[in-house]
């Protein structure tokens, strides 16, 4: 059991988190927000990869962040090398790509890397919420 | 441009034919066409002629004696015209007239259907590389639509409803000025007149296009405008002109970046428009082959190796040059120089 969460249930539908989601888009950081914030999610924003390496880098982040949702065409460090980054820093932190752009050959290579889910805008809210609670789930049973 | 060793083409005939000889001879640099007759003031082939500076006349005795002309093409139609023409021809000029202008006439309007062709089938492979950017920019505001309407099947308050409704609004107008845009660029170049086209609109216009090719986040972007810069041409033509020149400058800089120059100026009654990257530059041994048809740097699949072959020929059709200048990891310019639209009206044969 997570020792810094305090409503994490096991196989629960629904769990509490922190979410860090990065896209250039500030209509996108504030939909995908207010979808994750409904189900009890607390979320951060990082307009491209630099910054998103900030936060995570950034206080207690290091150690409380749960999922990073990350898009692909970004200034800056974009989606690839952020993701390329977290996943060499902070392997243990699960990566849902949300990008507008879909390709397979992209998915397949970011799917390699570990990233545990690749979604293509626009995507429900009832299936972002779901693929953030199972990456959760899964990074739980990868502790144990 | 006066050359001892060119042929001189006097044209007898405006009409579509004549248009269309004046059209294709005037791009080649060893033909120099010395006058076209028609007795028809509106003649299409004569408007063109005035554009052109090429001198325009009604008096068929005088075009053909005595100025040196080497080659007679007549296109009237005219069997007396071409009666008049073996009686009273000058030595050394050769007659083209009767079928084989006919037959000439054919192959000119065969060729410029297969430009026509070739420069749709390059636009719309071009379109493919637009994919990733038309995806990503529907795709955003989808998102935002979606889960605002996903919202709004359970919001409450009125204030955030409104609220929610105008972003979906907008969002809705987004994605359709894409569409706009792209099927306003994709369609086959309009009507054949030409007309006088701000160039700084086009930029701009172009700039919205390249903005699907290719990722303009890393780049910074210098404009420098001449106020009312115009020139005179086929506006869809020059769009796609300076789309593909705008594209090519951000992939040169796609590895880190750098800096977009736009530049239009008036240079000794001429309009120059610059585009200049600060990318990866050509090779020197390339530069010759740039325009050539099918010459491409591209990975295979990613490049019809016809865009500034089109350029190229889109520039010379409206009476413009281009020059390329281009250091290795220092960058490129390509600079396009046309005549400054004003109204023409010179080039009368006495």
């Amino acid at each position: 059991m997570d020792e810094f969460k305090s409503g994490f249930f096991v196989g629960g539908e629904a769990c509490e988190g922190r979410v860090l989601v990065v896209d250039d888009e500030p209509d996108i950081r504030k939909v995908v927000k207010m979808t994750l914030q409904k189900a009890g999610y607390e979320v951060l924003e990082a307009e491209n990869g630099e910054r998103a390496i900030e936060v995570i880098n950034s206080g207690e982040n290091r150690l409380l962040l749960d999922v990073v949702i990350c898009d692909i065409r970004m200034p800056k460090i974009n989606g690839a090398e952020a993701i390329a980054y977290f996943r060499s820093n902070y392997p243990r932190v699960p990566l849902i790509v949300l990008t507008g752009f879909p390709d397979t050959d992209m998915a397949t290579s970011f799917l390699r890397q570990g990233v545990v889910d690749y979604l293509v805008k626009p995507v429900e809210g009832e299936k972002l919420r779901s693929a953030v609670a199972r990456a959760i789930e899964q990074r739980e049973l990868a502790k144990l | 441009m006066e050359r001892s060793d060119s042929t001189k083409v006097a044209i007898l005939g405006a009409g579509r034919g004549g248009r269309a000889l004046v059209d294709l001879l005037h791009q080649i640099p060893s033909i120099e066409i010395v006058g076209i007759a028609d007795l028809d003031p509106d003649a299409p082939g004569l408007q063109r002629a005035h554009e052109l500076q090429i001198p325009v006349t009604t008096n068929v005795p005088d075009l053909i004696d005595n100025h040196g002309v080497s080659l007679i093409m007549d296109v009237t139609g005219d069997p007396e015209m071409e009666k008049y023409l073996h009686a009273h021809k000058p030595p050394a000029a050769d007659i083209l007239s009767g079928s084989a202008s006919r037959l000439l006439w054919k192959l000119i309007q065969h060729e410029s259907k297969l430009e026509a062709e070739l420069l749709q089938s390059e636009k719309l492979a071009g379109i493919g590389s637009l994919a990733a950017g038309i995806a990503h920019d529907i795709n955003n505001p989808l998102q935002l639509i979606l889960g605002l309407a996903e919202n709004l099947t359970e919001e409450r308050d009125l204030t955030a409803v409104h609220e929610q409704a105008r972003d979906i609004i907008e969002a809705v107008k987004r994605t359709s000025a894409i569409c706009r845009d792209l099927t306003h660029y994709s369609r086959r170049a309009s009507s054949h007149q030409d007309v006088l086209v701000s160039v700084n609109d086009k930029l701009d216009e172009a700039l919205k296009i390249a903005r699907y090719a290719s990722n303009l986040h890393d780049i910074e972007m210098i404009k420098q405008y001449q106020p009312n810069a115009a020139v005179k041409g086929n506006p869809d033509e020059l769009l796609h002109v300076l789309v593909n020149l705008i594209t090519n400058a951000v992939h040169a800089m796609e590895l880190g970046g750098g800096t977009l120059t736009l530049e239009t100026k008036l240079v000794d009654g001429q309009v120059h428009v610059r585009i200049s990257d600060t990318g990866c530059g050509i090779a020197p041994d390339k530069i010759p082959e740039i325009f050539e048809p099918f010459f491409t740097t591209k990975a295979p699949g990613k490049g019809t190796g016809l865009g500034l072959y089109n350029v190229k020929t889109i520039v010379n059709k409206m009476q413009g040059t281009i020059a390329v200048d281009s250091k290795l990891e220092k960058g490129t310019t390509f600079t396009l120089t046309f005549p400054n639209a004003e109204p023409a009206g010179q080039g009368y044969l006495p």
